[in-house]
């Protein structure tokens, strides 16, 4: 493991200043997301860039904004302050048109999949070429299609619809139809939760297999740190909705905050610990009724 | 307490102005739409579930609307003699305002129901966000295909309703209640002019675009969970037929304003 050292795409303040809009493949800068009522200030104030044919990971305790971030950078919400750059472009700014355009740059696996309920698996791999390419041979189309399920190994289910598939299926088939356009970035939302261990190994590996092969920028959220570690060229953590760490798995793995600590090597603090026990220990409670027999 | 009401307020004047920028996205985006041919297999699919899945229950609709009022009007119109003028009763209550307004209620409860119910769990399910992310205008794939659909076939759906409301109304009168066949149609034909079939067909076109917009806008904006989407379903129902209501009221307004500058000798008949 490395020593505990300065990494290039570590910001603080000061450097987040500095960072230009062409410095990354996707650059956010000071971007400030503000909801309504009780959740309040999701991001505050990030600054990041995101290096064109590298893996990024973004790690967090639940609720610490990712899957918002993950939506800033495509521009599925805009920011309430801030900038976003794809390729030195602005684009938060843009029109939905325009973005539109944009968008069919990338790819994005939803946590859930978000796979269509009324359209086979075929057709919803099919979904995003028709929208964007003008089909002149029908057969190709099926081509691609088997192709691409035989990517994630799942080739022979195209007539399935969404409903018979099994979790790491729809997954499989979510990422299959992220990759369809052959898509330059690729967006992960925790795409190893919810699967058994093999199914995320295999997910993994399908992630490092676009990148190597296909030569993808790949952004990930996740909690599963086996999972960030083995896909990551470079891993940013998230709390309270500012970038507390980043930098390498092994930056990561000998960060110094008890924060980031805590959370990569999945522990309760002591203090919650104590908190814990002692309620669970002082406050018995009965059930307001009786017990049935 | 003050401060609650004002934020309230705001909240709502934001809903209505978001609303209506959301009517405003669905009708551009039909008028484009409609003049893109790659855009038709949407529409066909979506005019199939909307109208040709519905005309069984408009035509039950119908049927026991013209049925209903033959029954309920025989005894008053007898009392005075006039049991030969039935026709004309329920034929211009049928075509003029209760086909078309209990036809849309029904639309409202089969297809808004189901439309918003449909877009809301796509909401919910991350469906939208991604048609969204792949680069496509989800209003322009899943909101102008059902729009379209409901404006273009309510008006026909309405015409189904007045028939089978028509021909109910000529068999209990007719066939149960004995009244002459001939005096019936006769007066009937002298009573409703092609200008009331044609009010009638017309709220269609404004009914059918209410639903559908409703619908759609609730099923957007659905809150998470299975709660949030049984409550847009409901609000959107609620919301579809006080519209109706409202619309049916103005539309009748401005018929009878312009019947009276068309044909001003006809209306003081």
């Amino acid at each position: 493991m490395e020593t505990q050292k300065e990494q290039p795409g570590v910001n603080t303040q000061n450097q987040a200043n500095d960072i230009k809009a062409d410095s990354g493949l996707i650059v956010l800068k000071n971007v400030t997301r503000k909801f309504p009522g009780a959740a309040g200030i999701v991001l505050d104030d990030i600054t990041l860039s995101i290096e064109k044919g590298k893996t990024t990971v973004v790690i967090g305790p639940s609720g610490c904004g990712k899957t918002v971030l993950l939506k800033h950078m495509i521009v599925l919400q805009r920011p309430t302050l801030g900038e976003v750059f794809f390729k030195g472009r602005r684009i938060d700014n843009l029109d939905e048109e325009e973005l539109n355009s944009v968008r069919a740059h990338f790819g994005y696996l939803f946590q859930g999949g978000a796979l269509f309920d009324s359209l086979s698996v075929a057709e919803n791999i099919m979904f995003p070429v028709k929208q964007h390419c003008r089909i002149t041979r029908f057969s190709a189309v099926e081509e691609l299609v088997r192709n691409k399920l035989r990517m994630v190994g799942l080739d022979g289910l195209q007539n399935f619809y969404p409903a018979n598939l099994s979790g790491g299926q729809r997954k499989r088939v979510a990422l299959a139809r992220a990759i369809a356009l052959d898509p330059e970035v690729i967006l992960y939302d925790e795409p190893t939760t919810g699967l058994d261990p093999i199914r995320s190994d295999t997910i993994n590996e399908l992630i490092l297999k676009l990148e190597r092969e296909l030569g993808v920028t790949s952004i990930a959220v996740t909690h599963d740190m086996k999972s960030a570690y083995k896909i990551a060229d470079r891993i940013v953590m998230l709390h309270n909705g500012k970038i507390i760490a980043d930098g390498n798995a092994d930056y990561i793995h000998n960060h110094s905050d008890p924060v980031v600590q805590q959370f990569i090597k999945g522990e309760i603090s002591k203090k919650e610990l104590e908190q814990l026990q002692k309620t669970s220990a002082s406050n018995s409670i009965h059930l307001p009724c009786d017990t049935r027999d | 307490m003050i401060g609650t009401a004002t934020t309230g307020s705001i909240k709502r004047v934001g809903d209505i102005g978001q609303f209506g920028r959301f009517v405003w996205r669905s009708t551009v985006t039909s008028l484009h739409s409609i003049t893109r041919p790659e855009n038709y297999p949407l529409i066909w699919a979506q005019m199939l579930l909307i109208g040709v899945r519905s005309v069984p229950v408009i035509m039950i609709t119908g049927a026991f609307v013209g049925m209903t009022l033959a029954v309920q009007a025989y005894d008053q119109l007898a009392g005075m003699g006039l049991e030969e003028h039935l026709g004309v009763l329920i034929n211009i209550s049928v075509v003029k305002e209760l086909g078309p307004v209990l036809s849309a209620v029904m639309l409202a409860g089969r297809i808004g129901g189901a439309l918003t119910a449909e877009l809301g769990t796509m909401n919910v399910t991350e469906q939208i966000d991604a048609i969204e992310s792949m680069g496509t205008d989800p209003v322009k794939y899943l909101v102008t295909p059902r729009v379209l659909a409901c404006l273009l076939l309510t008006p026909v759906l309405i015409i189904y309703a007045d028939l089978l409301g028509i021909t109910g109304g000529w068999f209990v009168s007719v066939v149960q209640l004995n009244i002459n066949a001939k005096a019936y149609w006769s007066f009937s034909a002298s009573g409703v002019e092609l200008w009331d079939v044609a009010c009638g067909v017309i709220k269609g076109f404004f009914f059918g675009g209410a639903i559908a917009v409703i619908s759609c806008y609730k099923g957007f904006h659905c809150r998470e969970g299975a709660r949030g989407v049984g409550q847009a379903c409901t609000e959107a129902f609620v919301l579809s037929f006080i519209l109706i209501l409202v619309l049916d009221f103005a539309l009748v307004v401005i018929f009878k304003s312009l019947y009276s500058i068309f044909w001003p000798l006809r209306s003081l008949v």
